[in-house]
């Protein structure tokens, strides 16, 4: 019986010790993952800024007209077609108008 | 006493007096000096950190970003722990792209502390981290950045070095934007890694709030290329464009040039960042006589039809002469507008009389601020009838001897544009915690009627007649019914006190589509060179952008729909 309570009190301490070892090392565990969080989160903002400076209008203007040798539509070469009210209701949601440009001037692009 | 028990008592006693001295550094240590060593325990093991809520967001109505929060590293030197300043400023020199003198006077303070540079480039603390010198650090620190660079620079303003804000929408929405700030104390190990924060279960400290404007990105870029090409063009110093939601007020565009990048304030002087759109105020010259005209037509002093001699283009008031820019006799009142007559516009003041001018004027919102949710507004400046000389009525009818904004300008417009209903202007639409929960929404406000909805449409119809037929004609769009009116206003020459023949403000304000308004824009150009009309300068800028606005927003031409209305498609 002395023995059996000696073996149950050795048993407590060494679960309280590695209640305790395990505690710190789940506190290390906790800190590598939060600065992993960090590193990721920075990451993010850091791409985020790069798609927004590369979505900048100015810059897809110039992309545009620079590089691509786009042009800005003229007077008459937007249309704007209205759907049909009779039209069938598609599925997923369409935009409410379809923009056709067309190109009365140009033979084509990048002239 | 035998001798052993004489030596065991010497041991006794010895032991007693070491037990004793034990006894006496226990109380010392646990008792006496418990406090102060529990303290220095404390500090060694446990770190106070301050953390910062990233400052929030800033998007337009379509949630593209316009500034945000980014962690950058900023760098600290520790001059005490240097061996040799001189090495440390060699090797960082070419890294962070400072003065190796400068770097090396800072690491040679007295200092245990110094900031060699903040909120640098990424790319510049990893290759610092590379190099890690000793007495060298890098932290991260929160830059507030501006992806679109010089767009919309005067509205959003700027944040500090410190993350606070200093101008604009920046500085106004301070207390939403801003982060929470709470200091946290971590514990750590002997080789001074963290282990375990105290209150682990605490929240982070929250991010600021984020702001949806009303601004429209695209719609501000159209505004500002254009009005950059104007002042170019035009060699002026500078100008503005609003444009204006005139159902609601939500200011869809405000372009001031000459632009800056809130990015790289640094040694711009406030003169750069004033946001002129609010801060200044200048004499409107015709564009005025909307104003003149919606009061006589609403007092019904005026109808389009009523005829007004022109005096052959000079009349004399208060021994003074008024000049018209043309010679005219008999005209309508319509054509009065339409042509811009001075001399029709301070006869139709004439019989207005000073105290309805007055009030017709306060209606529209002269002389005092609109209350836009920016900062920096003046309310313009307008005299009480009391103090006006025996010409002020005839010269504010024609637009001088009143101080007004841009902004005021279009909205009193935008006013005849929503049917004599006067709206609130703003920029903000919405405030949203960083989980994206609504904490305002910001709902169009309308402040008074100002004229009858009859008046309104006639008076639209006059001003239609400035494009059609007036002043006017560069600001049609094809397809597309223009409401409008130029000016062209003198500047008070500083050096001489008088009216300038060269220092002009040319501007034109108008509405379009007039029948169904979509947009109420505003353009000034200040002091442009060379043939400087409003309706040579500015309304081409008014047509170039509302074309594509209009085309933007998916605004139908009038041609358009006879076409669809054919209903035959390539």
């Amino acid at each position: 019986m002395k023995a059996m309570m000696m073996l149950l009190g050795l048993a407590l301490i060494f679960l309280f010790v590695w209640e305790r070892v395990d505690v710190v090392r789940l506190g290390y565990q906790i800190e590598r993952l939060k600065a992993q969080k960090v590193l990721l989160i920075r990451e993010r903002d850091q791409l985020q800024v790069k798609v927004s400076v590369l979505a900048a209008p100015e810059r897809i203007a110039k992309v545009a007209t620079e590089k691509l040798g786009l042009v800005s539509p003229q007077q008459g070469q937007v249309f704007l077609v209205r759907q049909q009210q009779e039209a069938p209701i598609p599925a997923s949601p369409a935009p409410e108008q379809i923009r056709v440009a067309r190109n009365h001037q140009r033979a084509g692009f990048g002239e | 006493m035998s001798a052993f028990s004489r030596r065991r008592s010497f041991m006794l006693c010895l032991l007693l007096v070491g037990f004793c001295g034990i006894l006496i550094r226990l109380v010392s240590l646990q008792i006496l000096q418990a406090a102060e060593l529990t303290a220095k325990a404390d500090r060694q093991h446990q770190k106070s950190v301050a953390f910062e809520g990233a400052r929030g967001a800033v998007t337009d109505r379509h949630g593209k970003v316009l500034a945000m929060n980014m962690e950058v590293p900023s760098v600290f030197g520790v001059p005490t722990a240097l061996e040799s300043p001189s090495r440390a400023a060699r090797h960082l020199s070419p890294v962070l792209h400072v003065r190796r003198d400068e770097l090396e006077r800072k690491l040679r303070q007295d200092k245990s502390f110094v900031w060699l540079a903040r909120k640098v480039e990424p790319e510049q603390g990893q290759r610092l981290e590379r190099l890690s010198l000793d007495g060298i650090g890098v932290v991260m620190e929160g830059r507030r950045f501006y992806p679109k660079g010089p767009l919309l620079a005067h509205v959003l303003g700027f944040a500090g070095m410190d993350g606070q804000g200093l101008e604009g929408l920046e500085h106004r929405y301070e207390s939403q934007l801003r982060g929470e700030k709470r200091v946290t104390i971590l514990q750590r190990d002997a080789l001074g890694r963290t282990v375990f924060p105290k209150g682990l279960a605490e929240k982070p400290p929250s991010p600021g709030s984020a702001l949806t404007l009303t601004i429209d990105e695209v719609i501000q870029y159209i505004a500002e290329k254009e009005l950059e090409e104007a002042v170019s063009r035009s060699h002026a110093k500078g100008g503005t464009i609003i444009v204006m939601e005139p159902q609601t007020g939500a200011i869809l565009a405000m372009a001031v040039n000459p632009r800056f990048d809130p990015n790289t304030v640094g040694a711009l002087t406030p003169d750069r960042w004033r946001n002129r759109a609010l801060t200044d105020a200048y004499e409107p010259g015709s564009t005025m006589k909307v104003i003149l005209a919606a009061a006589a037509l609403e007092e019904k002093v005026m109808m389009p039809g009523t005829m007004i001699f022109g005096e052959n283009g000079r009349m004399t008031v208060a021994n003074t002469v008024i000049h018209d820019h043309e010679k005219m006799g008999w005209m309508t009142f319509a054509q009065m507008i339409q042509k811009s007559s001075n001399i029709g516009a301070a006869k139709t003041g004439i019989a207005l009389g000073e105290q309805r001018l007055y009030r017709y004027l306060q209606a529209f919102g002269f002389g005092q601020r609109t209350d836009i949710d920016l900062p920096g507004e003046i309310g313009g400046l307008l005299k009480i009838p009391k103090d006006w000389g025996r010409r002020s009525l005839a010269s504010i009818s024609m637009g001088q001897e009143i101080g007004v904004t841009s902004l005021q300008l279009v909205s009193a417009v935008a006013a005849i544009a929503n049917n004599g209903v006067m709206m609130k202007p703003y920029v903000v639409s919405e405030i949203r915690d960083a989980k994206g929960v609504l904490l305002k929404e910001v709902m169009p406000q309308a402040k008074r009627r100002v004229i009858s909805p009859e008046t309104a449409r006639t008076l639209t119809t006059v001003l239609e007649g400035v494009v059609t037929d007036g002043t006017g004609a560069k600001a049609a769009i094809p397809g597309f019914r223009v409401a409008g009116k130029t000016g062209t206003a003198q500047k008070i020459d500083p050096k001489t006190g008088s009216y300038s023949s060269t220092q002009l403000i040319a501007s034109f304000v108008g509405y379009v589509p007039a029948d169904a308004p979509r947009l109420a824009m505003v353009v000034i150009i200040d002091e442009p060179q060379g043939e400087s009309w409003g309706g040579v300068v500015s309304a081409p800028v008014f047509r170039r952008v509302g074309e594509q606005v209009l085309t933007y927003l998916g605004v139908s031409r009038d041609d358009q729909i006879k076409i669809a209305s054919a209903a035959t498609y390539d």
